[in-house]
Order: C-alpha cells, then sequence, then structure tokens
C-alpha cells in the first residue's frame, strides 16, 4: 500500500521506461557562491558516474518543493561527481539552497542536447559568459583546460553585475594566472577594490584578438545576445559557428509539457545548446 | 476484421453486460451538455450527443495525474493502469487521441499517458447531431482517424458494427451480434459521410495553405494584437481541446508533511505565466509576454508547428474552444479564414 496515494497497486512494470522517475544523488559539498547562488557538488548515491555531455541540464528536486531545469556545471572528465549551481529564487530553488554535505537531492538526466564536442575540437574557442552563464559554460571550460591539447586557442569573456556577483572564485584565480587560458572579466559597476575593467561584456572585445576562424560559445541574459552578435559580425565570425546555450521555463524536461517550446522546438530536447544559424530566424528565440 | 450488426432492442442488454464485466466510460448528459463519464446504466448512454465539454484525453492523461509518490526520501512511480472501454468516441476525437498518442510516443516514450491508454479500447461512433460551432468536415482532411478498436453507427432499426483490432473484436460476446448485410454496411457508410456536410463551420483552405500562410504571418504584430485583444488569457481554449496536452508538474504535501506526490496538471499556453521565468530580485523574463504572443503561439501550434510530426495540423474541428472561448475569439475557423484574408 502506498502510504502517500492510498493506492494498492502501482505497478512497477514500468519504472524503467518511467521518464519521471528521478534517482537520488548526495551532496558532498556545498559552497555559497554569492550572497544569492549555492554551488553544490555532487554523487549519485548508487555511486554509478553519470555520463554527459558539456552544456547537458538536469531537472532537479527536493521532494514536497518540486523540480527545476539546471545545467550542469561541471565536466565529464572531473572524477564521480558533478558539479551544480543553483540561484534562490522561488520555492524550490529556496528549499534546495538550505541543504547541506551529506543531504540527498534527486535528479533526472543528463537531458537536452548539450555542446558537440566533434564541431569544437581543433578550433579556436571563445566562451562569452554573463552571470550565471559561468555555470552551464563551466562544463565546457573545464572540459577544455582539462583536454587543452584537443583544442587551438581558448579565450574566455566573463561578465558579471558587480565583483560581489562573480561565482567560482577559485577557477577565476586559476584562470587569471593560467597560459591555457585568454582570460578576460568585466563588471557592469565596480567596487573601491575593482581594479578589473568595469563596462558590459562587449568591452572585452578590444582586450582580445578574436579570429574568424573562431568557434564561439554565448551564454548569458538575452539582452546581452544581439550585442556580442554584433560584434562577431563584426569580427567576421560564421554564424554557424556560434552556438547558443538558451534558457527557458522547463517543467518535464523531455519534449512533452510544452513550456520551453520555441516555434516547432523544444529547448529541453533539440537544445539548451543550439548553434545560432539555427534559431537565428525562429522568432522568439533570442 | 469483421463487421456486425445488432439490433435496436438488443443494444441495451449489450451494454448492461458490457457495464457488468468492464469499466466503461461514454457520454452522458449533464444538464443541457454532455461529458464522459463511467456507466452505470445502459440508459446514461447518449450516442446523441453533439459535442462532450471536455475530451476523452482525459481518460489517459487526467486533469491532475500523480507521477511519482514520495515518503521522506523514498519514492515510487505512478503507473497504475485500469482497463477500460471508452464507448462512443466521435472521429474527430479519435484522430485526436492519435495524435496525443504519437506525441506522448516520439522520443522520450511517457509511460504515464501510454500505460493507461494501452489499457484502454476505444469503441468509435458516428456522430447523429453536429455542435454548432464544428468544423470537423473542412480541417485536417488528410488525416484520417485511427488507433480506435472499433467503430459503432446507429442505422434504422440497430447498429452496424465495425471490428477492428482484436480489443474491437473481444467485445463482440457481449451482445448478440449478427453479420452485418452489404446493404446495412453501406447504410451506415452513408450516414457517417452525410455527416460531413452539416458542418456549421468551414476552413475554405487545404491544411498546407493554411500552414503556409499562418507561418508567414509570424512578425504581423498588428494581426495577433487585434486577434487577441479581447482576450481574457484565462486558457480555456486550451483546456477543452483534445490536442492540448501541455502540462504543469507540481509537489503536493500531504497533511503529515512527509509524504506526497508530484503530479502534473494540465496546463495552457495562453495564460500569462506558461513561458515565464523568475529571475531572482522580483524579476522576471516572460518568453510570450503579450495576449497577442501567446494567442499567436496557439494558432502556430494548431496549423503548422506540429504538421510535419503528425501530417496534419493539430486541429480536429471540434469547435471546443469556439463554444468555450468567454470573449468568442478563439474559433480558429474566423482567426484561419481573416489570416487567409491578410495581405
Amino acid at each position: 500500500m502506498c502510504n502517500c496515494c492510498s493506492s494498492n497497486n502501482h505497478s512497477h512494470n514500468y519504472d524503467e521506461q518511467n521518464i519521471f522517475l528521478p534517482k537520488e544523488a548526495k551532496i558532498v559539498r556545498a559552497v555559497q557562491a554569492t550572497a544569492t547562488e549555492r554551488h553544490f557538488t555532487l554523487r549519485m548515491a548508487s555511486g554509478e558516474k553519470m555520463k554527459f555531455d558539456p552544456g547537458q541540464i538536469l531537472e532537479v528536486s527536493l521532494f514536497g518543493f518540486g523540480e527545476i531545469p539546471i545545467g550542469l556545471a561541471s565536466s565529464p572528465t572531473r572524477e564521480n561527481t558533478f558539479d551544480i549551481v543553483i540561484r534562490t529564487v522561488g520555492r524550490v530553488s529556496t528549499a534546495i539552497n538550505k541543504l547541506n554535505e551529506g543531504d540527498s537531492l534527486f535528479i533526472r538526466g543528463p537531458l537536452g542536447r548539450g555542446f558537440d564536442l566533434n564541431l569544437l575540437r581543433n578550433h579556436n574557442i571563445l566562451v562569452i559568459a554573463g552571470g550565471i552563464g559561468l555555470c552551464p559554460t563551466r562544463s565546457l571550460i573545464q572540459y577544455i583546460m582539462d583536454r587543452r591539447s584537443e583544442f587551438k586557442k581558448f579565450s574566455l569573456f566573463y561578465g558579471a553585475k558587480d565583483p560581489s556577483q562573480q561565482m567560482f572564485l577559485e577557477d577565476l584565480a586559476n584562470w587569471r594566472k593560467s597560459n591555457d587560458v585568454d582570460f578576460h572579466e568585466t563588471v557592469d559597476r565596480g567596487s573601491d577594490d575593482w581594479k578589473g575593467n568595469t563596462g558590459v561584456i562587449t568591452t572585452l572585445f578590444k582586450k582580445s584578438s578574436i579570429t574568424p576562424d573562431t568557434k564561439v560559445i554565448i551564454c548569458g541574459p538575452p539582452i546581452m545576445f544581439k550585442f556580442v552578435i554584433a560584434e562577431l559580425d563584426k569580427i567576421g565570425v560564421a554564424r554557424k559557428d556560434v552556438y547558443v546555450d538558451l534558457e527557458r521555463r522547463m517543467k518535464c524536461g523531455v519534449g512533452k509539457c510544452g513550456h520551453c517550446q520555441i516555434n516547432d522546438k523544444y529547448v529541453c530536447v533539440d537544445g539548451p545548446v543550439f548553434s545560432f544559424d539555427e534559431i537565428q530566424n525562429l522568432e522568439e528565440a533570442i | 476484421m469483421n463487421v456486425y450488426f445488432l439490433k435496436e432492442h438488443d443494444f441495451n442488454s449489450f451494454m448492461s453486460k458490457m457495464i457488468e464485466s468492464k469499466k466503461v466510460i461514454g457520454p452522458v448528459a449533464k444538464k443541457s451538455k454532455f461529458v464522459f463519464d463511467k456507466l452505470e446504466s445502459p440508459e446514461q448512454l447518449r450516442l446523441d450527443y453533439d459535442v462532450t465539454i471536455l475530451p476523452p484525453k482525459k481518460e489517459f492523461f487526467p486533469t491532475c495525474q500523480k507521477l511519482v509518490c514520495f515518503d521522506g526520501n523514498k519514492f515510487e512511480g505512478c503507473i497504475n493502469p485500469q482497463e477500460k472501454i471508452l464507448f462512443g468516441v466521435h472521429f474527430y476525437d479519435v484522430k485526436a487521441i492519435d495524435m496525443t498518442d504519437h506525441l506522448f510516443s516520439e522520443k522520450n516514450q511517457d509511460w504515464n499517458y501510454l500505460a493507461n491508454r494501452k489499457a484502454t479500447t476505444i469503441v468509435a461512433s458516428n456522430i447523429q447531431k453536429v455542435s454548432g460551432r464544428a468544423f470537423f468536415a473542412s480541417v485536417g482532411k488528410e488525416v484520417g482517424p485511427k488507433g480506435h478498436d472499433a467503430f459503432i453507427t446507429k442505422i434504422n432499426g440497430g447498429y452496424v458494427f465495425e471490428a477492428i483490432t482484436d480489443k474491437g473484436e473481444a467485445i463482440v460476446k457481449f451482445g448478440k451480434f449478427e453479420k452485418a448485410s452489404d446493404s446495412q454496411k453501406s447504410e451506415a457508410q452513408s450516414a457517417n459521410e452525410s455527416m460531413l456536410g452539416k458542418c456549421p463551420e468551414k476552413l475554405k483552405y487545404s491544411s498546407s495553405e493554411i500552414a503556409d500562410k499562418v507561418r508567414k504571418n509570424f512578425t504581423n504584430e498588428k494581426l495577433w494584437e487585434e486577434a487577441a485583444h479581447d482576450c481574457f488569457s484565462c486558457g480555456s481554449c486550451n483546456v477543452v481541446c483534445p490536442t492540448c496536452y501541455c502540462f504543469d508538474v507540481q509537489d503536493d504535501w500531504n497533511l503529515d508533511q512527509k509524504t506526497g506526490t508530484r503530479s502534473r496538471y494540465w496546463d495552457a499556453c495562453l495564460t500569462e505565466d506558461f513561458s515565464k521565468v523568475s529571475l531572482g530580485g522580483g524579476h522576471a523574463e516572460n518568453f510570450r509576454e503579450s495576449r497577442g504572443d501567446r494567442f499567436r503561439h496557439r494558432i502556430m501550434r494548431k496549423a503548422t508547428y506540429l504538421n510535419e510530426k503528425l501530417g496534419g495540423p493539430a486541429c480536429v474541428g471540434c469547435g471546443r474552444c469556439s463554444s468555450a472561448c468567454t470573449a468568442d475569439i478563439a474559433d480558429p475557423v474566423n482567426v484561419i479564414n481573416k489570416i487567409m484574408e491578410a495581405k
């Protein structure tokens, strides 16, 4: 007898095929990344290593509160753990962000289409991450840093609203001194002790030398896309070489519930990563 | 498969026997309208209904469906199919069910729907009375009804019952069926064909012409804003639609605050929050912010987006949305004919 709905006969015959059944994951590390973002490192409770592509998403849940779609924030090249970062926004994220090491989260996934690494290998790469857009792109950034020889020049532009909003401070410190990445950062509004660049993310283009043969990945607030695309057009980067990581409301993550639909595409299964030429004529996409 | 005839005076005993041994859902009267409901007696069955308030999809895809039950951190799936017979489904709803079958089966198969669907025997029935807003004869003509197990047609003196699948054939044992004669078969055929001419509303163009022109008018903001001007964003058009299948997923605690369920609820893309994402700090991004955006999305979804997958439009011409719309602006015939006449 099921305690919660008084049913006598849930059929477990369908468990393998039930796309809504999550799996348990244990929090092995929980760090407050900013005042509103919490960074979790998770391991599947079963001990299995989750196979995923950088850029894929998870439906993350806590029973009684609900599920939210979250991009994977670490690379599959890392151990058998994976990272997610959750911003405290609503009911589910507020409940999740009260959790600590040893607590459980429930996940479905990996879901959707991530970055096609075969298209990126042996090319110059530029990742442009605005705000919380650094979280899903970190899965690719880590991948490139871990397998650096598979890629040519690697540039990374990161913009945050102000220095207190910067995330992954250890990573930032490493990237600043690393010779493996041409790293540039900016904040919209500086602070007294901020000595770096101030201004929107497109101001970073003049700090680097991006060539037209670069594959570019963009993730950030919708407003950022059109300004970045305009800069890339000036440089002469082909739109098919530009990849965007889109955000939408997603309730099911499996292409059924309709919330993330853009024209005939579902962001949760056809994306969240799209090449820009796939969606540039798709109204409502950007 | 076989085609049978059942005499008028044998019909109630057939239904009685079926109701005794199986759960049977059929059209019944509810005040001046009709609904699909569990039959307790043959007298309740109203095969002379025009259209039901809600489409029969609720038998596989209930308005609220439990997906996961939890107790603390323990949980289990809630797939629990119940054998049933869905009796008296008009052909437009059969078409719609076939569409949702396809959509829940493609890519990630959703057994929360499919298990219920597989446990159901569908007996379609001929339309004896046409509803005031129906246009089923002029929409998606390239897609015929399929996926039903039997088709029953009222003719003079009785019913012609065409068993299409083994599940349909299995129903015959409940009644005194005899082989239908050729004249009975042709009478049934003309009964079905003649109803097509009785639709009060009509689309004037083919599905592909419509898909083309509607798609081309995506950026005709004025058209959409005008069409949606009186929209209350209530989502009634979505809720009564047999091909709408959007849903929300929510967790609910039981009173003990320890156990509960994760369920899906019918959702509606016309409602304001449907595509809204919270950004924190009281900010939000709504990807379909205006009523026009949302109204356009519904028409696009019915007339163009799913056509490739379904072989035709995701509209079957039942006219439920037209009747349900408070402002009477949802009628696809009016909207589409107007778009077709736009420059």
